[in-house]
């Protein structure tokens, strides 16, 4: 093993890693808030509305990652969408993850005890107030488990960006296993560090969902 | 006290499906009284409830709050717009068999909500106010409790509070103690006496019916979706003339037949 090959191209995979955090997180969130709206959007609209994002739904999760970014990338050019790497990636991964989102909050939403919302209706509160203030908050809960399991799928989602040239882990690294041959090191590395970041992801979610449903446990 | 609401039922019919859920029926409801809806499971005495604040939509028929339609703009005409729908909500309170407080709220956020988000109150007064309406119902020290935390009873003194709080004019409640282990039934059913001692609309779906003969002015009998009788407690559940009913309170003595 060579070691040495990390002075050199520290720099870069630095920069690679923390690419790769800013892809999943803006994936994760830009993808999240269009899953939440056309879950939203599929509770409270008419029945072509729903329709319309049920197919949208089958088509994103019934085709590869990889073939929805080629389009985006190099199909999108054909019909004057012109755009650069790292948007193309970061629009990509949106639009990736948000039939799965979608899923994950109707299928929350559904769990929301009709109960509550009749609460709120029958106190007078508009049907935004109540999902503001009751569907989401409640839906939430339950989704938590789902949306860290989700996002956690998706870090590793990232690497296929550097098939269309964003400089994130996996590029950096494959630029440095190829100029140096160091594909045992490199691709280790890059092993170790997707276990780490999956590693801190799930501590954190386990926290979030221990905090957030410490109000519901019933006392026993 | 704010004024209290009457209620008119009119030829009021309900489907579901091929369900004939309710069949043309008639009520009065009289301002500050107590009326309690009986009968057995699946009579429709719970739809009917939640018609008079139209949860449950009725497909044909009128439902009148203080003379005004609720639900709809005309008699079978098109649905009212939502805003309306929405105020007229908010004079009338609701109690849920499953208590339906928002779990992720204290008992005293419970309460403020509906001032903040309905009456546009300001938080403070509404936490403020919100306090003095669990303070009635003898929660003063569980203000800041997560439902969770709190006993089926108190939960569901919670919900009175809740609803309460809005100044309704009418109050409805869905078998409010049903869900309650037997020995916290008590507690609910003296929240309510006070209420109605204090000249509130009530409209109480129950089977309770030692409340029903001591609080109520008026007892009507569903059964099968049809409105059996009407009448004061002390005729309708000591003499009742109807086979039905007859049939049915002896099943219920015979049930609570220690």
């Amino acid at each position: 093993m060579d070691l040495s090959i990390f002075t050199e191209y520290g720099p870069r995979l630095l920069a690679g890693f923390r690419l790769t955090i800013i892809c999943w997180l803006l994936g994760t969130v830009f993808g999240a808030a269009l899953g939440l709206l056309i879950a939203v959007a599929q509770r409270y609209g008419g029945r072509s509305v729903r329709w319309a994002l049920q197919t949208y739904i089958e088509l994103i999760r019934g085709t590869p990652f990889l073939v929805q970014l080629f389009l985006l990338y190099y199909g999108g050019p054909m019909i004057g969408l012109r755009l650069d790497p790292l948007p193309a990636g970061l629009l990509g991964l949106t639009i990736y993850g948000s039939p799965y989102f979608a899923e994950i909050f109707r299928s929350a939403f559904r769990a929301v005890p009709p109960g509550l919302i009749e609460a709120g209706r029958a106190i007078g509160m508009t049907e935004l107030a109540i999902v503001r203030r009751i569907l989401l908050p409640v839906g939430l809960v339950s989704a938590l488990p789902a949306l860290i399991n989700f996002s956690i799928i998706l870090t590793k989602e990232t690497v296929i960006l550097s098939i269309i040239t964003v400089p994130e882990i996996m590029y950096q690294t494959q630029y440095m296993a190829t100029m140096t041959f160091t594909f045992l090191e490199g691709y280790f590395t890059l092993a170790l560090f997707f276990w780490a970041f999956v590693e801190v992801i799930s501590r954190l979610g386990r926290r979030l969902e221990r905090r957030i449903t410490r109000h519901l446990i019933e006392r026993t | 006290m704010v004024e209290a609401s009457s209620v008119e039922i009119r030829k009021v019919n309900k489907y579901y499906g091929q369900f004939h859920a309710l069949k043309d029926i008639d009520l009065t409801i009289p301002p500050g009284k107590v009326t309690c809806l009986i009968g057995p499971s699946g009579s429709g005495k719970s739809s009917l409830l939640r018609c008079i604040n139209f949860l449950e939509e009725y497909d044909s028929g009128e439902v009148l709050i203080d003379g005004q339609l609720i639900g709809y703009e005309t008699p079978g005409g098109r649905r009212m717009a939502p805003r309306r729908l929405r105020q007229m909500r908010s004079t009338i309170g609701m109690v849920f068999q499953q208590f339906n407080l928002w779990p992720h709220m204290t008992a005293q956020e419970n309460v403020a909500e509906g001032l903040i988000r309905v009456r546009g109150m300001r938080k403070p007064q509404a936490m403020e106010r919100a306090a003095e309406a669990l303070t009635r119902v003898g929660l003063a020290d569980r203000m800041g409790n997560h439902p969770s935390r709190l006993s089926g009873g108190q939960q569901q003194r919670v919900a009175i509070a809740r609803a309460v709080a809005m100044d309704p004019r009418l109050m409805l409640f869905d078998e409010p103690t049903s869900a309650l282990d037997p020995e916290l039934v008590g507690e609910v059913l003296n929240v309510m006496k006070a209420l109605a001692a204090g000249g509130m609309t009530m409209v109480v779906v129950t089977h309770e019916m030692g409340f029903a003969a001591h609080v109520a002015d008026q007892v009507a009998f569903l059964e099968a979706g049809e409105l059996v009788g009407v009448d004061v407690p002390s005729r309708i559940l000591r003499e009742p003339e109807d086979p039905r009913i007859q049939s049915f309170l002896r099943t219920y003595r015979e049930r609570n037949v220690i």
